[in-house]
């Protein structure tokens, strides 16, 4: 059984310009984020959105979280409708959004996930421990009792995972969890994606870096202008085979490619 | 939702509230030097007028303390909601919290009662040091107080999701606020009494509840005010709180599925 459903979602961005636009010439009109998209994630898998920017995959993540509402089709998330039962949906969902400005800059990492520990009824004698570990699993322990206006991004973006995890919710949904990681951080936080399948969690993981998704992701569904352009499995999918599949579903020129292979002769 | 977890989501917000405050040292106590100014200035004012100008019957010094202090309290209190929001929508955080198992009316109702929290200690301090510096007089009654307060208190909580429902529409909930605390005020007896006004401008005071606010609880503390006194006011109050509130409930769920729907939950 699926566990997260998008049943022919479309969403559309309406943009109206100011009064007097004539003084700014605002651009109007409307943009088409997601076209008739249906796709379906099965209990303890993990997908991995990919797409160029602009393609959809915030979108997608926000509509699964009740963030937006869709203008067309519907989200079902453990069988609860995102558009009548959106309090239901918000019961099971954790999301990383990648944005750092997402915090109280200041409150300290800990004070930070106490509060939205509490906002999502983790109870309260189990909170400092959960914290405290969660804090320990993305590496900020030392940094525990920082305000997080000190952060660096990096450091945001694993406050933002663990927030994500503080209340152990069956979906997952991870906007770009490793754009600012070094490297080491980021192989550390795909060992902990790994884990997640196994606590029966489901999740939904965009990027854009191949190495993640072949490192993490069981399903592989690729974004463009909006619509699903490819859907297949990783299983043992090396980089270069998500790589040509990724161009190859947005007829997009491999431009990195060309230079690599150019740089050998 | 349990009563455990929302008294602990109350504590969470309030605990936030409290520490960010703290954190701000300068400005709590640039806040309190403000305020023990304003006093000072409404004295001296009083005593320039001279003891001969008593409006509603009481001495100008405690008219002044209980109306402006009292207006403060309930505009701040309006202008909380408004801020909560825009906060949220600056700082970033407003689309994760509405992305937490916390409806966002009890999440935006829990952060106002922690500003209103912060708000009560204010006008307490407002009204002790006017009272106990400069010696207002004082004759309450204090369960009259507490109803006044009470309705009154509803009623700013509605107007205040008002204009945090505007600010989700518009993003300019500031316009309600700056209509109440600048075109307002003046018709709503805070510094003179609303006799003074021309007739269709009294005509219009009486629509805006802060006036029976002011009016009612001047009453009940500066004059003892029986309940049969107390009655016409505390009527106006209830009527308001009884239709404002669910209004503003309905008001501000339309706005935020409309936000979702628009995606322009954290525009600002």
């Amino acid at each position: 059984m699926d566990s997260i459903v998008l049943e022919s979602v479309s969403k559309v961005f309406r943009h109206r310009p100011a009064l007097f636009n004539w003084m700014g010439r605002e651009r109007g009109g409307e943009t088409r984020a997601l076209e008739n998209v249906s796709l379906g994630v099965a209990r303890g898998q993990i997908l991995v959105l990919l797409g160029p920017n602009g393609s959809g995959k915030t979108t997608t993540l926000k509509l699964v979280s009740t963030m937006l509402l869709p203008d067309a089709g519907r989200v079902l998330v453990q069988d609860a409708d995102t558009q009548s039962a959106p309090n239901e949906v918000r019961k099971h969902v954790g999301f990383a959004v990648a944005t750092e400005r997402s915090f109280f800059p200041r409150l300290s990492a800990r004070e930070n996930l106490d509060f939205f520990a509490a906002l999502d009824d983790v109870p309260r004698r189990s909170r400092p421990a959960r914290i405290g570990a969660m804090l320990d699993r993305t590496g900020l322990l030392d940094a525990a009792d920082t305000l997080v206006m000190k952060f660096s991004s990096g450091m945001y973006q694993r406050l933002g995972i663990a927030r994500a995890l503080i209340k152990e919710p069956s979906v997952i949904l991870l906007d770009e969890p490793t754009r600012s990681l070094d490297p080491a951080s980021a192989a550390h936080f795909w060992n902990l994606v790994r884990e997640l399948p196994a606590q029966g969690a489901t999740v939904i993981l965009a990027t854009h870096s191949f190495h993640e998704a072949a490192a993490v992701g069981d399903f592989v569904a690729v974004l463009h202008q909006g619509r699903l352009a490819g859907y297949r499995k990783i299983a043992d999918s090396g980089v270069e085979e998500l790589r040509s599949f990724y161009f190859h579903a947005t007829g997009e020129l491999d431009e990195a490619a060309h230079l690599a292979s150019r740089s050998w002769r | 939702m349990k009563i455990t977890q929302l008294l602990d989501k109350t504590a969470a917000i309030i605990r936030r509230d409290l520490l960010t405050a703290i954190r701000y040292r300068t400005g709590f106590l640039i806040t309190a030097a403000g305020a023990a100014a304003e006093l000072a200035a409404f004295y001296y004012l009083s005593r320039a007028i001279g003891s001969g100008f008593r409006p509603d019957g009481v001495d100008y010094f405690p008219f002044l303390l209980v109306g402006t202090g009292f207006y403060t309290f309930l505009v701040m209190g309006i202008n909380a909601f408004l801020v909560i929001v825009q906060g949220a929508q600056q700082t970033g955080t407003l689309e994760i919290l509405m992305t937490t198992s916390t409806p966002a009316p009890v999440l935006v109702f829990l952060s106002a009662i922690s500003a209103f929290a912060g708000n009560t200690v204010q006008l307490l301090f407002y009204l002790g040091a006017g009272l106990l510096l400069f010696g207002a007089p004082l004759h309450a009654n204090l369960l009259g107080c507490v109803v006044i307060f009470a309705l009154s208190l509803t009623i700013a909580v509605a107007i205040g999701i008002l204009a945090a429902a505007l600010q989700l529409a518009i993003q300019k909930g500031s316009a309600l606020v700056w209509l109440l605390g600048s075109g307002a005020w003046f018709m709503t007896g805070t510094l003179f009494p609303v006799a003074t006004l021309p007739g269709p401008l009294r005509a219009i005071a009486q629509l805006i509840p802060i006036t029976h606010s002011l009016d009612g609880m001047r009453m009940a503390l500066l004059q003892a005010a029986s309940w049969g006194a107390l009655a016409g006011e505390i009527g106006f109050l209830a009527l308001f709180s009884l239709t404002l509130l669910p209004f503003s409930l309905v008001v501000f769920s339309y706005t935020l599925r409309r936000a979702r729907l628009q995606g322009t939950l954290s525009f600002y």
